[in-house]
């Protein structure tokens, strides 16, 4: 055969997993045709023959067409196809540093919603001494110094000596990254003699968009990549295989002896723009303050962001996935992620019904991780509260601490329990550092993404959607099964990633089912009664406050659920009567009549017993 | 015991591959000594060091110090002054005779140092390191204790820097744990025998100090503490728990505090925290190994032998031990693979039949629960 293969490996790498996928275009469009997740130790290699393997099982021919080889042997495919990869950036500690408690916070919570590990002091409560042990502590990568954009009398008095100290630091430690935030980037003189920094530009360096990569002649008949991405763009112009080309940002399989992974850093997206110095010379990062933004902070976050992230960072590749969906879509999307070293909460919303232009606002933060490296008596309590096994706090911390080092282990019986309760542990954490998420209307759809819900049943995991986002409306819940979303925000080319997340939408987004979440429930007696309406099935039920259920309907179905309140109720507007399109799902339809927020009861056990009776209701096979 | 040739995974199935791997030992790690503000080193980098070499040298009780002016750079005098008495003019050229003031610098100050002798009965002498300059005043992390602390292995120095810390590549081979607590230590290795897999307390005596002690599958903090009254360097086990490590940092906090100076203890759990017998390979090492010389690393984790040619246990190629679930500990046979299975509470894994000891049934274990070993 002399056509290009119209195949490539999507791959995550994980801190605790490592998720390939085969992604081919057949069919007239790009679809996912097998995946598989194994902890990251194992062999790549393996993993991808695995796939290979499964698919030309089930339909050789379709292998043969996708990779355009007859017959050809497993290990050399595993070898011959691209990859489009996305990595998870190692866990990073930042020190914050400022001149009042006040500046600290502020400065704090942003580092944690770009995602580093933060220890931090602040000079009217700590001594110059114990400030020097967090700058010069070996596991900190980057010293934050921040003031106001005019610093106030309590921070001003206090910034040559910050100044002088994190200088001191940089010149005992070259590779320490220095960002000065606000009203602090008058210290910048301070690091004249530092001279070492100059390796920080790296990270404030614009990508070049190099354009699809060159994927060698053209067969006969095929189109160029460029004319291949508009006409895919447009499906009435896309009918024939000779659209596809591999998206920007796949690799070229590697050589015998290259890492599996090597990382092509110019295609994929930029993380984020830090500022660089206004000189030029980049020994230090200067940064707007605390404050600047949308969201308060966004601006600075994004500055951090660019100095911890790699290019084709996982967490932020989904982020921009998320964005993209919410455009092609046309509605609200969120997404929530959560694995070994952090979690992500992000959300995008068109500006208007055929607005190209989205508001997007995301956290991706270390502390989202379900088992955070040393955590503290208020995450092992939050866990405990939220688990329905029975354990005292220093058998949780070795289990937790066996969860970090083995993430995989014990993923069944009692360790899926655990698993779950400090999923939902992460969860919280996510949402409680993301008020202006929690300000919007409940989304259109809400992901759930990472690998805690790799094996997680779909309507456990729907449920623990319920748990936590809560807010009146009604939403579509999916599960991004085959962790492609990060990969696929690794794309540069926004229309080449829209073009890839149009084909592949439906395969990307397995459907968990639909949530109804109304507020404004009484207590004590029937709320009214629901009609469901479908192609299969038709229900009607009685509401009971309090309680949640779970209505059959199957993917790929979906009816018209028509509900009566006696009382008035918020289900996106107020009102008593309201009549919904319902999508099914994996887990069916969700009717939650829960309080928002929930109310749960003080003692420990009684807690224990009411989210028994809630999850033993959507796991049914929790007593196997 | 002899040199057992490697395991080939893939000579197997591409399934056994799929099986997490797990050394057994790693040859020359490198290990990391960490330093704080006051602290300074006393080698540089390429430097070989023997076990027993003074390395660091820390102040145990350091304070910020304002130091004020130092000799040895311009900021000491004014403009048009004779040079201070650190700048020595001979044939006509300035030589600096002592190194510039910089950050982390070794600083030794005191009364006695600042003509005030008369002050005090007893005169401060406090050194430490440098931390920065402000207005032409430095200051510093300095106290009047201080220790010496020896190198635990032999090896390369790689990095070393004031207040930063230690880098070194070890010389000789290393069995990698899982969570360690404690300080870096050395003794001889020490394999008592243990019942049902475990290490009873009696058997920790004044005879066994100065040893590493293997010490089964679980260490309590009873044991830990009498292990520490009775100058054992360390311990070995399968397990250390969380409590045991938060018992052991804050009884070094206390002694710390006290200024009470003890010989290093250092404890290492090899698989995790909870509850497993220490791996047969594991065990099979450490028993040819017992009576030769030993050191407890923190960080990393490791148990550092002083021998480059490890004695590897002969295994089945198809050796496997389950790491976690509810047969943790357990080692046996590999029988191929079980597809995707059904566990409990309904979820779906990637599963292994394996003939777990002498059992006559295999039995079906999670993957990822696996792990097999090589050399």
């Amino acid at each position: 055969m002399s056509r290009q293969p119209r195949a490539f490996f999507a791959l995550d790498f994980g801190s605790a997993t490592t998720s390939a996928a085969l992604v081919g275009h057949a069919g007239g469009r790009w679809r996912l045709l097998a995946h598989a997740a194994a902890p990251s130790a194992t062999d790549l290699d393996a993993q991808l023959y695995g796939i290979l393997e499964r698919v030309g099982q089930a339909d050789r021919d379709l292998l043969d067409f996708v990779t355009a080889q007859k017959r050809a042997k497993i290990a050399a495919l595993v070898a011959d196809l691209s990859r489009l990869e996305s990595h998870s950036s190692p866990p990073r500690q930042i020190a914050v540093l400022a001149g009042s408690r006040r500046q600290r916070r502020r400065l704090e919570e942003v580092a944690a919603r770009a995602g580093w590990l933060v220890v931090g002091g602040s000079a009217d409560a700590d001594d110059p001494l114990a400030l020097s042990r967090l700058v010069l502590a070996p596991e900190t990568d980057a010293v934050l110094l921040g003031a106001d954009g005019i610093p106030s009398g309590d921070e001003r008095r206090h910034l040559p000596m910050l100044g002088a100290l994190v200088s001191a630091a940089a010149r005992c430690r070259p590779e320490l990254a220095v960002v000065l935030a606000g009203g602090a980037a008058v210290q910048e003189s301070d690091f004249s003699g530092t001279g070492a920094h100059d390796r920080i530009p790296q990270v404030a360096e614009t990508p070049a968009d190099t354009g699809p990569p060159d994927t060698g002649p053209l067969a006969p008949g095929e189109a160029e990549p460029a004319a291949a991405a508009e006409a895919a763009a447009d499906p009435s112009e896309a009918p024939s295989l000779a659209a596809p080309s591999l998206p920007a940002g796949t690799e070229a399989a590697p050589s015998e002896g290259d890492s599996p992974t090597s990382v092509a850093a110019p295609q994929v997206a930029p993380a984020s723009m830090p500022v660089s110095a206004p000189d030029g010379r980049d020994r230090v990062l200067l940064a707007p303050d605390g404050e600047a933004g949308h969201p308060a902070g966004a601006a600075l976050q994004q500055v951090l962001e660019g100095l911890r992230a790699r290019a084709d960072d996982t967490r932020l590749g989904i982020a921009r996935s998320v964005r993209t969906l919410a455009l092609l879509l046309d509605k609200p999307v969120e997404a929530v992620e959560v694995g070994i070293n952090g979690g992500l909460r992000c959300r995008a919303e068109p500006f208007g019904t055929g607005q190209l232009t989205v508001a997007a606002s995301h956290a991706a933060m270390a502390a989202g991780s379900f088992a955070p490296p040393n955590p503290s008596d208020d995450i092992v309590d939050s866990i405990l509260a939220w688990s329905t096994v029975v354990l005292d706090r220093y058998r949780l911390s070795d289990r937790l601490y066996d969860m970090r080092i083995c993430p995989w282990g014990e993923a069944d019986g009692e360790g899926a329990l655990l698993r779950l309760a400090a999923a939902k542990s992460a969860v919280a954490r996510l949402v409680a550092a993301t008020p202006e998420i929690s300000a919007r209307d409940m989304p259109y759809v809400l992901i759930a993404a990472g690998g805690v819900w790799a094996s997680t049943p779909p309507s456990v995991v729907a449920l623990a959607m319920a748990d936590l986002v809560r807010r009146p409306g009604v939403s579509r819940l999916a599960c991004d099964q085959a962790r492609l979303l990060g990969p696929l925000g690794a794309i540069t080319d926004e229309e080449e990633r829209q073009t890839m997340l149009k084909d592949l939408m439906e395969d990307v987004l397995l459907p968990l089912g639909s949530l109804i979440l109304p507020s404004g429930v009484r207590q004590g007696r029937s709320a009214g009664r629901m009609r469901v309406l479908g192609d299969s099935a038709n229900s009607d039920i009685d509401l009971q406050p309090g309680g949640i259920w779970a209505v059959e309907l199957p993917p790929g179905q979906t009816a018209v659920a028509e509900m009566d309140f006696k009382d008035t109720v918020r289900l996106g507007g107020r009102g008593h009567r309201f009549t919904v399109e319902v999508v099914g799902g994996l887990g069916g339809l969700f009717v939650d009549l829960r309080d928002i927020p929930l109310r749960l009861p003080d003692k420990a056990d009684q807690k224990r017993s009411t989210w028994e009776a809630w999850q033993r209701a959507m796991w049914s096979e929790i007593d196997e | 015991m002899s040199v057992r040739r490697r395991t080939d995974a893939h000579a197997l199935a591409p399934d056994f591959a799929r099986i997490p791997a797990r050394r057994i030992i790693v040859v020359s790690p490198t290990i990391h000594l960490r330093l704080g503000p006051g602290d300074r080193v006393l080698v540089n980098a390429g430097q070989k060091v023997v076990a027993g070499t003074t390395i660091i040298e820390r102040t145990t009780d350091p304070e910020f110090v304002e130091v004020g002016r130092v000799r040895g750079s311009d900021n000491g005098r004014a403009a048009g002054t004779p040079a201070a008495p650190g700048w020595v003019s001979s044939t006509g050229t300035t030589v600096e005779r002592r190194r510039p003031p910089v950050p982390g610098k070794w600083w030794v100050g005191g009364d006695d140092r600042r003509g005030r002798l008369a002050r005090r009965d007893n005169p401060r002498r406090i050194a430490g390191t440098l931390l920065y300059e402000l207005n032409e005043r430095w200051t510093a992390a300095a106290g009047e204790r201080h220790e010496q602390i020896e190198s635990p292995v032999a090896g390369v120095v790689t990095a070393a820097a004031n207040c930063i810390g230690v880098s070194m590549k070890v010389n000789g081979a290393a069995i990698m744990a899982s969570v360690a607590g404690g300080q870096p230590s050395r003794g001889y290795l020490d394999v008592p025998r243990l019942v049902d897999g475990e290490l009873r307390e009696t058997s920790l005596d004044v005879g066994r100090s100065g040893a590493i002690i293997v010490a089964g599958g679980r260490v309590s903090a009873e044991a830990l503490t009498k292990a520490r009254a009775m100058s054992i360097r360390g311990m070995v086990a399968g397990s250390l728990g969380q409590a045991e490590l938060r018992d052991l940092a804050a009884s070094d906090a206390r002694q710390r505090a006290g200024l009470h100076l003890v010989p290093p203890f250092g404890v290492l759990g090899l698989d995790g925290s909870q509850r497993r017998p220490i791996a047969s390979p594991i065990l099979a090492v450490l028993a040819a190994l017992a009576g030769r010389e030993a050191a407890i690393v923190t960080d990393p984790p490791l148990l550092v032998l002083d021998v480059a040619d490890v004695p590897l246990p002969e295994l089945p190629p198809d050796w496997v031990r389950v790491r976690s679930g509810t047969h943790a500990g357990r080692e046996g046979r590999w029988l191929g693979s079980a597809g995707l299975h059904r566990f409990r509470a309904g979820i779906h894994l990637e599963a292994a039949n394996v003939r777990l000891g002498d059992d006559l049934q295999p039995t079906v274990i999670a993957l990822a629960d696996l792990e097999r070993f090589v050399s």
